[in-house]
């Protein structure tokens, strides 16, 4: 069955609360702790030498639209009515929005620790004790726009810088591709030495937190997160259907430096072992509001 | 690829402590060969702050500095060694500890840092990516068995 998606802040108190109960279910039950771990273990950076599949690499896009449709079906089985919901940033930029409201996912950690202390997965109710993470606290952090060294989230002319590229993606198919796409929405600066993030990264690091190291998944907008970016992957399809809509079509070859460490767009992607190109396309199972 | 690169990088904003010594004589020099940094470093391991930026000597790999380190920063102790041993695809590997507690680092393509507490940029040398993760740790520590790959 095809469901819908739609902006989180066109949502009403009844659909928040059956999102956040479907969400406290799966904790509940270990399985978002998997999700959270599955995150973890498939960062590879791109100076590493392993098959990059989920970051710094072509298949950012469609790793992260099965990741999310998987997380989809789980809550499903939580409450078949639920469907993640997309924060769009270049709109809902401040503390203040319904988004982190007390009803919704919370607001801000506070100063001393950075602990979450409202809403549903503040760790006084008990319901959100993190346990796959990289620090020891067990309670949820967010750091908003990182005071102690500023960012902003990211603006529509930069993300229009991203949806203008008229390529999927280009060599060297990683987190140095000037051009294309998918890099300059999963926002890695291209000049060496260049410390400016952008768009996708820029977004994890204005949350911060738990949403700036490995164990980002822990914080539950990291979902609608994505399902932006999943939602700015298909506008850009859209925008620009006669061009390839994954590169590179090929595998590298031997004595490329990426030779074995990206996914072509015939391959099969772990780790749910699917052909990659069922990912290019999403209206036969949900679609955006 | 110039090794000197990444010796110009500005330093990450979230360094706001004091200022590293660079070891540098003002004509660029390095003060210190490699082999007296190590033993003072071997001095200083048991005491505190030794902040040592040396040029890399041998192999010119963009992204490092010292062949290790090991200095107090927001009262932290973070020490890092780089290993011989050549990582996946002949990359040098770095064993980096805040307070004793491995901290794992991720590689760019570009030579630079990434570190399990701070997913989404890239520091130029481990040691500012060892400095950013104690900026972003505040009072906690990291867990013992979080690894990477």
């Amino acid at each position: 069955m095809v469901h819908t998606r739609q902006n989180q802040n066109t949502f009403s108190t009844a659909q928040k609360r059956r999102f956040v109960d479907a969400v406290l279910a799966l904790k509940r039950s270990g399985r978002y702790d998997e999700f959270v771990r599955t995150h973890i273990d498939f960062y590879v950076g791109d100076g590493d030498g392993a098959l990059r599949v989920a970051h710094m690499t072509p298949s950012f896009f469609p790793w992260h639209r099965k990741f999310l449709l998987e997380f989809e079906r789980a809550l499903q089985k939580k409450d078949p009515g639920v469907t993640v919901p997309y924060w769009d940033w270049t709109v809902d930029r401040t503390p203040a929005v319904s988004l982190w409201g007390e009803d919704f996912l919370g607001g801000n950690g506070r100063r001393s620790d950075r602990q979450v202390t409202t809403g549903p997965f503040a760790r006084r109710h008990g319901n959100w004790t993190v346990t796959e993470a990289v620090t020891d606290g067990d309670f949820l952090m967010r750091d908003f726009g990182r005071p102690q060294a500023p960012v902003d989230l990211p603006s529509k002319a930069e993300l229009a810088g991203a949806m203008d590229e008229t390529q999927y993606d280009a060599k060297p198919w990683n987190s140095l591709s000037a051009g294309g796409f998918r890099n300059k929405l999963e926002g890695w600066p291209s000049r060496r030495g260049d410390r400016t993030w952008f768009n996708h990264n820029r977004v994890h690091r204005w949350v911060s937190g738990h949403m700036l190291g490995a164990g980002s998944v822990n914080d539950p907008v990291f979902w609608l997160h994505h399902a932006f970016v999943d939602l700015c992957w298909s506008r850009w399809r859209r925008r620009h259907p006669d061009v390839d809509p994954y590169l590179p079509l090929e595998r590298p070859g031997l004595g490329d430096p990426q030779h074995g460490r990206v996914l072509a767009a015939g391959d099969v992607m772990p780790p749910w072992n699917i052909p990659l190109r069922d990912m290019l396309e999403h209206t036969s199972l949900y679609r955006y509001e | 690829m110039n090794s000197r690169v990444s010796l110009t990088y500005p330093r990450p904003a979230e360094s706001v402590a004091a200022p590293a010594a660079t070891g540098r004589a003002p004509d660029g020099r390095p003060l210190l060969t490699r082999r007296s940094a190590t033993l003072i470093l071997l001095g200083a391991a048991s005491t505190t702050a030794a902040v040592l930026q040396l040029r890399p000597s041998g192999t010119d790999e963009p992204g490092t500095g010292p062949e290790s380190f090991d200095e107090t920063y927001l009262g932290r102790r973070i020490t890092g060694v780089r290993s011989s041993d050549a990582a996946a695809g002949g990359v040098p590997a770095w064993q980096v500890a805040v307070d004793g507690r491995p901290l794992h680092l991720m590689r760019r393509a570009d030579g630079s840092y990434l570190s399990m507490v701070d997913h989404y940029a890239s520091y130029p040398t481990p040691l500012d990516a060892a400095r950013g993760a104690v900026a972003e740790l505040g009072d906690q520590q990291l867990r013992p068995h979080v690894g990477g790959m």
